[in-house]
């Protein structure tokens, strides 16, 4: 019997180490093909979730606590799904990019087969303390891949990440440590009936230092300023999967904690995150509006539409905030790898990487700036995107719970995402005199447009993933 | 100012900590007396060794993926400088590196048998036998290294690799990593064999690999 869940795991590590040992620049073919089969057993896991409920792994055959259990619910797999949902393309993206950059493709592919065994990885666990080593995989890869092969400055920009992602995961380690000390326990199931709303105040000071841990490894404003730099000077594949998927995972990890161990404590302070989320939402917006380089401008808009995901934390109890959390997530996942990889291609073909440098690119390059509109549809959350199903969702969630404050912030965001969606738009279709075009490889504006059509057209298929999340997970508590 | 007010805040941080702690009851789960029942199961005789070998082996192999991603990151930064000459050594310094090396990789054997019963095993060792790697370079015996080849790049990820391969045919078999009891001792062993000749490679490696800037200075 093949057990989906376990073998993502296990995949993307063997694709990784035979890259490694296959030799710098080496290694695509066989990444692609694994990604391919991870895209088909993450498939293969969510319609079995569908039809028999949650799964579930106890590693070596103890169980918890005595030993690690893998856990899968609706939550858990709709992420892996995002996760080789993105990955592919932008691997068969990478490929072609990578070509005519040797010195940083040269460990791309290991890099990468880490980080998304990783990811797999912290999307399956039930054990705090392997969450934390999870963590550590996604974080280590994700700095190895914005340094790689890079000069002076991209080097300094992956150290305040590395820096950054450290303090994270050494906060929420500490509160691991706390958990333990409390309860003697690290797995998340053991814990539920044990913490309580009398619980000590060690362990609200455990769940606090592990909040701001992971807020800062999610560049929640203001923990956000390691971002920009990080992402705006990677190359672009590896911007896209950081944008895309890194900083979701460290999103997806307060939601399963905020929801399941430290439910009883997380009232009061719900709106904290919230109001960050609303500044996030504006700063990120402004600074995107105002930036010269495009990429600088797609980094700043990450840290805008990150701001979406911690608007649903007050209205968490109903079942229509962790909807439009997950689709939003989704929404700004396919839509940023699509622009991401769409900005690569813009950078490839006119030589250089400001906005302004863009005028007229649109004659030229046709299909990658339809990628690009279509990935602004999403953005700014216009029908029948994703997006735009997301912010539907949180602002009937808001208003139902009569809190329109929140559905205000969606709103003007949506608005301001449509200027600087429209600043790189408008600058590209002005017909001016075309200077010199380099030619692209096609494959990379297709990769880019299927991205940006996924991230579209999802929001006509929103039920099934909605389906799918409502599968709670093994004993009832979700 | 900003001084001040920092280490403020970090008294203060230490301050709530010693406090929430210090009204800390017994924890509502012991796990010692599970370990203890299930160490006859396990394999080996040394209740930490069982822990991070089998209990929760799976903590240990994405561990061991954790170090070779921060080799990994170093090969991928690059390092362009030339290496420098290495100067004249004492010749008795060299001398007792030479002596010291074997003995070292002696007692890496010994640690990594010891691990089943007393305190040591993989991550001992490796660290031992990267020491007399780093020794051997300090004393300009051995040069500092450059990209690594096949062999070195089977060195290096070859015990994770062992790891993973013996995973994915417990999972075949049943579950990921459940070693059947009568074959857990052996199948530790040959785990810990591979990790500790390729975390002696990767320790050495974080040094090494940087280290060819200065030559045998550094």
């Amino acid at each position: 019997m093949i057990d989906p869940m376990v073998w993502l795991i296990v995949l993307p590590l063997a694709w990784a180490c035979f890259a490694f040992l296959l030799g710098p620049g080496r290694g695509a073919r066989p990444a692609i093909a694994g990604l391919a089969v991870q895209l088909l057993l993450a498939l293969q896991l969510a319609a079995g979730l569908n039809d028999s409920g949650a799964g579930a792994h106890a590693i070596g055959g103890w169980g918890a606590p005595l030993g690690i259990d893998l856990a899968a619910d609706g939550l858990s797999v709709a992420m892996l799904l995002l996760t080789q949902v993105v990955v592919l393309p932008l691997a068969i993206y990478a490929r072609t990019y990578f070509a005519s950059y040797a010195a940083e493709a040269r460990y791309f592919w290991p890099l990468a087969g880490f980080l998304i065994a990783g990811l797999n990885a912290l999307f399956l666990s039930a054990d705090l303390f392997n969450l934390y080593v999870t963590l550590e995989l996604v974080g280590l890869a994700a700095v190895g891949l914005v340094a790689a092969g890079g000069g002076a400055k991209q080097i300094t920009a992956a150290l305040r990440y590395l820096f950054a992602t450290l303090l994270g995961s050494g906060a929420y380690l500490l509160g691991v440590a706390l958990i333990y000390g409390a309860y003697g326990t690290v797995s998340i199931p053991t814990l539920l009936p044990l913490v309580t709303a009398e619980a000590p105040d060690v362990v609200r000071l455990a769940g606090g230092l592990m909040l701001a841990g992971l807020m800062l490894k999610t560049a929640l404003f203001p923990f956000h300023f390691w971002l920009p730099p990080a992402h705006g000077g990677a190359p672009a594949p590896v911007s896209a999967l950081l944008s895309a998927l890194v900083v979701k995972a460290s999103f997806y990890l307060i939601l399963r904690l905020w929801l399941g161990p430290f439910a009883p404590l997380a009232g009061i302070i719900a709106w904290l995150p919230a109001l960050l989320g609303a500044a996030a939402i504006f700063w990120g917006s402004y600074q995107a509006i105002c930036a010269r380089r495009i990429k600088m401008l797609v980094a700043y808009s990450t840290v805008a539409q990150l701001g979406y995901l911690f608007l649903i934390f007050p209205l968490l109890p109903t079942e229509g905030a962790l909807q439009a959390g997950i689709m939003q997530a989704y929404a700004h996942g396919l839509a940023k790898a699509a622009m991401f990889a769409a900005a690569g291609v813009l950078i490839e073909a006119t030589g250089q990487d400001t906005v302004e440098g863009l005028a007229g690119a649109a004659q030229q390059l046709p299909l990658t700036l339809f990628a690009f509109g279509l990935a602004g549809i999403t953005l700014m959350g216009l029908p029948p995107s994703a997006g735009f199903l997301a912010k539907w969702q949180l602002i009937e969630a808001a208003l139902a719970q009569g809190h329109w404050i929140i559905a205000v912030a969606a709103l003007a965001g949506g608005l301001l995402a449509a200027v600087y969606v429209f600043r790189v738009l408008r600058q590209a279709f002005l017909l001016a005199p075309v200077g010199d075009v380099r030619p692209v490889p096609r494959m990379l504006e297709w990769m880019a447009l299927l991205l940006a059509a996924a991230s579209v057209l999802l929001g006509l298929r929103g039920v099934e993933l909605m389906q799918l999340l409502g599968v709670p997970a093994m004993g009832g508590a979700s | 100012m900003k001084r001040i007010a920092v280490v403020g805040a970090a008294l203060a941080f230490i301050v709530a900590l010693l406090a929430a702690m210090g009204d800390l009851g017994p924890a509502a789960i012991d796990l010692r007396p599970s370990v203890a029942a299930n160490l006859a199961a396990s394999g080996v005789e040394h209740p930490v060794t069982a822990v991070l070998l089998n209990f929760r082996a799976y903590d240990t192999l994405l561990e061991i993926a954790v170090l070779l991603l921060a080799l990994l990151g170093i090969l991928a930064v690059g390092n362009q400088r030339e290496s420098g000459a290495v100067g004249p050594m004492d010749p008795l310094l060299q001398m007792l590196a030479r002596i010291a090396a074997p003995l070292m990789a002696i007692v890496a054997i010994y640690l990594l048998w010891a691990g089943a019963f007393r305190p040591g095993g993989a991550f001992q060792a490796g660290a031992v036998l990267a020491a007399s790697a780093v020794l051997l370079h300090l004393t300009g015996l051995m040069p500092g290294w450059r990209q690594p080849r096949v062999r070195l790049r089977w060195g290096l990820s070859g015990g994770f690799l062992v790891f993973l391969a013996v995973a994915a045919v417990l999972l075949i078999e049943g579950g990921l990593l459940r070693y059947p009891p009568a074959h857990a001792g052996a199948l530790i062993l040959l785990i810990e064999s591979g990790l500790t000749i390729s975390l002696g490679l990767i320790l050495a490696g974080l040094f090494l690999f940087l280290s060819d800037d200065d030559g045998g200075e550094s």
